[in-house]
């Protein structure tokens, strides 16, 4: 499941905001908003497609740097959502 | 809640670092030695107040100790570091009940109670805060801690209180009490809105030598911005009323924007500061000249403050909202989120300045503002914006369309940023009336620059608009060359504040530098200081930073020239004189009027046989506003020709003091021709600086609460001026402006050819202001006209030279001289009058 995740969300983040950069500069580490890549209404994009894609419901806090940052942290979000 | 645990963890990404705050020996001496540098260069420019350099020195120095203890022991220690700056700058007392009221604060965000409870009790608590710095209830302690209480707990509170609802983490009150009371709070009533979580996470995260190498970086970049926000203030910034051509309305409009340079370098210093003990911080803003739309201009400009926004208004708003569909929320949330921004920077203008300020141009600011960055969230979001995980390569047409739209950015933004600072709608709009002249040259070469340089910085422009403060996940960067940099610009920084240097390099250039050295007020924050002893300036409050920091430091009790009751209103050309035959004691000293209404001993109306008179006519530091009776500058002068200089038929002197505080120069006509009805051989006109300035603004004044003038020629200049009384004051003032010389010429002519033909003789006393600065733009204009008027001219321009200024002035606030400033003047006085006896003095012409 991790690797799905983690695939749908990088899929996701370079097809609506990183359309012209090389796949490979997207790692699951790679600073997302601390990095500048998300503003609020790319952060809110994000939350939708989480939201619809995993079946999940964020809360407004969760949108903190603690929880979007990477790929790596969205990942634990949506697990910890999950289970 | 959890218990709190030893602060010996770094931050959560300090995952992947070996040791968390080790720092090599040599990486060790490079850091101290740049730390060196700077506190070198922070004293040599005077950077900000002696209460920071005191804190900065404070700060230097226990780095060097923090860098070296283990890591458990460094956040107690920087507390520790933190509690002392408190009580180096605002006093044992006075930092006792800070952190005593903080704790309270804090202490209630922790009370075993529910959530909902614990906000309740800090709105109460909020609450009876807002009634004692309102002074509805009598404080237990000083006013002087009420903006820097405001400026640590106002918004952290917010946050604080927000990230303890939904933080997991456990508690630390060494964290805690260290996120609230941070060293450098203590000097700076401004703050940027550090993020709790942001400042916990992020604690020694990376390598503690790049970490503090950062923090040396932006600390530099903060001193240079204060520097350059210096030039601008000094020498670029004009009053409305100037503005005359299109290049001045360019000049005008720029330059009010640059004054944000003062906020970007002391939010550098700050969080550079706090870089040296682990906080690895975000940047404040981020090149937010080069903004290029709206919405990107509100993520850069204040980047802590848009976080803060976001964390706990405008996400919590809209996913509350997001029920009404994606785009309503958002606008709804954007709309909220600038609503709130005003709110709450009229909340923050109550703490550190204890009064409420409503303004419509704040309100339509941030209307204007929030709507635009509406309009471009809504079209970001349907048409996405270019974003990049590095600098990207861009062909040159979008280089060029990026710099168009970053020049139309700032065009606007200036424009928008001018109308925020205007003191009244009208004043904004009588700026605009230049438009329609021809544009010249100059204005199409200074736009030309603007887009060039923006061309060259958007080669360069990151375009993920990060923190700045290094992306992880990406390559190292070699860190050898950026301390070598930084220590050439101190080194280069120093070179330049040496003042023997400076007359190596060219009297304007040494000038210019030397006047940057320290902090002054400017030439219209001087006059508006002036003003200020008569007026109650509101718009002080809201943006002169500058002056407003010196009224920071004036108590609230204290007394200025109008408010001991020593006036009486007239009405007339000169509205208010001087109350006869009262007798008021100040903190300074008796102030008695005589029965003529004169601040003077009695005389009778007419001079006895062998007495020299001299009516001496003035405003406040003549009539000796700070000092008692006879410890003003004409007396101890009169007392001195009487005793020293008596030569037949001369047996005393009489110097009667008509100056009424005050008084400006075409009031100085009416006083002049009541002076002469007391028979004098001579007429002292004391003049203090910008009579220009003030007789015109004075004649404004009268126009436009039509008072009659009653000097036709004074009259003349005000019909070819065109002023009538419904005009805009600052309209009227440009309408004046290029008569100002006219106008003294004037004044001037009247009161020599007055004189002259009874035999009196007209002197004009030029005596400065005391204080140091960009204030005599107006003196060679004063002199000029004093002479070819036929003036016997006494210029003391020179008096206060090499003279320590606060010794001889009331205070910083109030530069009025003290006993110590009238002997000087007296002195000096007697001398030059001794030097011009012959012209002066000698009775057989009469």
């Amino acid at each position: 499941m991790t690797e799905d995740v983690k695939n749908a969300l990088k899929q996701f983040i370079l097809k609506e905001f990183l359309p012209e950069e090389d796949p490979e500069e997207l790692t699951e580490t790679t600073p997302l908003i601390t990095g500048g890549v998300l503003d609020s209404i790319a952060t809110l994009k994000l939350v939708m497609f989480i939201e619809e894609r995993f079946g999940v419901t964020l809360q407004a806090h969760e949108t903190d740097v603690e929880y979007l940052d990477t790929i790596a942290a969205i990942v634990n979000l949506v697990r910890s959502k999950k289970s | 809640m959890s218990v709190a645990t030893p602060d010996n963890i770094a931050g959560q990404g300090s995952v992947g670092i070996a040791q968390p705050g080790k720092i090599g020996t040599g990486n060790f001496l490079v850091v101290l030695v740049q730390l060196g540098l700077l506190a070198l260069v922070l004293r040599q420019f005077q950077i900000e107040s002696a209460a920071f350099l005191r804190l900065a020195l404070l700060a230097f120095g226990g780095f060097a100790v923090h860098a070296l203890l283990p890591l458990r022991f460094r956040l107690p220690f920087f507390l520790v570091l933190s509690l002392v700056g408190i009580g180096i700058v605002l006093g044992i007392s006075n930092g006792v009940w800070l952190v005593a009221i903080g704790l309270v604060l804090i202490g209630i965000c922790h009370l075993p109670v529910s959530f909902d409870v614990r906000a309740a009790l800090l709105l109460g608590a909020c609450g009876l805060l807002i009634a004692l710095r309102a002074e509805w209830l009598p404080s237990l302690w000083s006013e002087a801690i009420w903006p820097i209480l405001g400026s640590m707990f106002m918004f952290r509170l917010i946050v604080y209180f927000y990230d303890l609802r939904h933080d997991k983490a456990p508690v630390s009150v060494t964290r805690t009490l260290s996120y609230f009371f941070m060293l450098p709070n203590a000097c700076f009533p401004l703050f940027p809105v550090v993020d709790y979580k942001t400042f916990r996470r992020n604690y020694y995260d990376q390598d503690a030598y790049q970490i503090y190498q950062v923090g040396i970086d932006w600390m530099v970049r903060g001193v240079i911005q204060l520097i350059l926000y210096r030039f601008v203030y000094l020498y670029l910034t004009l009053a409305p009323s100037e503005v005359a051509t299109p290049s001045d309305l360019a000049r005008y409009l720029v330059s009010n924007f640059l004054l944000y340079l003062r906020i970007s370098g002391q939010f550098h210093l700050i969080i550079g500061l706090l870089y040296l003990f682990g906080f690895r911080l975000p940047e404040t803003n981020h090149r937010y000249l080069l903004a290029a739309s709206f919405t990107d201009f509100w993520r850069r400009i204040n980047i802590y403050w848009k976080d803060f926004m976001l964390k706990v208004f405008y996400y919590p708003i809209y996913f509350k909202l997001r029920g009404l569909g994606a785009t309503r929320a958002m606008v709804l949330s954007t709309l909220f989120v600038f609503f709130i921004t005003w709110f709450l920077h009229a909340y923050q203008w109550f703490w550190l300045r204890g009064t409420v300020l409503l303004a419509w141009q704040d309100v339509l600011f941030w209307a204007i503002l929030g709507g635009l960055v509406v309009i471009n969230s809504l079209w970001e979001a349907r048409h996405g914006r270019e974003r990049s995980l590095g600098t990207s390569p861009r062909s040159w047409r979008g280089f060029t369309t990026l710099t168009l739209k970053t020049f139309v950015t700032f065009c606007f933004i200036c424009i928008l940023w001018s109308f925020w600072t205007s003191e009244s709608v009208s004043a904004w709009l009588s700026l605009w009336t230049v438009v329609g002249q021809v544009f010249s040259a100059d204005v199409g070469l200074s736009s030309g620059l603007l887009l060039g340089a923006m061309l060259l910085a958007a080669t360069a422009r990151d375009n993920s608009g990060g923190d700045g403060a290094g992306k992880r996940g990406q390559p190292k960067r070699s860190w050898l060359p950026r301390h070598v940099v930084t220590m050439a610009v101190l080194l280069l920084l120093l070179l330049a504040g040496v003042e023997r240097l400076h007359t190596q390099i060219g009297t304007t250039i040494g000038t210019v530098l030397h006047s940057l050295r320290s902090p002054r007020l400017n030439r219209l924050d001087n006059a508006t200081l002036e003003r200020g002893y008569y007026e109650r300036l509101l718009h002080v409050d809201r943006f002169n930073s500058q002056l407003w920091e010196v009224y920071t430091k004036k108590p609230t009790r204290w007394l200025d020239v109008e408010d001991i009751g020593l006036k009486r209103f007239t009405g007339g050309f000169v509205g208010r004189e001087l109350i006869p035959s009262i007798v008021i004691g100040t903190s300074f000293g008796t102030i008695s009027v005589n029965r003529w209404g004169m601040r003077d001993r009695d005389y009778e109306s007419q001079p006895a046989a062998g007495v020299y008179r001299i009516a001496m006519l003035g405003a406040s530091s003549v009539m000796g506003w700070g000092v008692g009776d006879g410890e003003t500058f004409e007396a101890l002068l009169e007392d001195r020709m009487t005793h020293e200089r008596r030569e037949a038929p001369i047996e005393k002197y009489e110097i009667l003091n008509f100056a009424v505080p005050g008084y400006d120069p075409p009031q100085q006509l009416v006083v002049f021709d009541k002076a002469l009805t007391f028979g004098p051989h001579a007429v002292f006109y004391v003049a203090t600086g910008r009579e220009g300035s003030r007789a015109t603004r004075m004649l404004a004044t009268a126009v436009r609460g039509s008072v009659e003038i009653p000097y036709e020629d004074l009259r003349d200049v005000i019909q070819k001026a065109g002023l009538d009384a419904n005009m805009d004051e600052t309209l009227a003032l440009k309408r004046l402006q290029p008569y100002r010389e006219e106008v003294l010429s004037r004044i001037y002519r009247r009161i020599v050819e007055g004189s002259r033909a009874r035999g009196i003789v007209p002197v004009l006393i030029f005596l400065p202001q005391v204080r140091e600065g960009t204030w005599q733009d107006e003196t060679p204009e004063i002199l000029r006209i004093a002479e070819a008027t036929g003036f016997v001219v006494v210029n003391l321009a020179d008096i206060f030279v090499n003279q320590d200024i606060n010794s001889i002035r009331i205070a910083e606030w109030d530069d009025h001289p003290n006993v110590r400033g009238h002997r000087l003047i007296a002195d000096r006085l007697y001398e030059a009058l001794r030097g011009k006896q012959d012209v002066i003095f000698n009775t057989t012409k009469r």
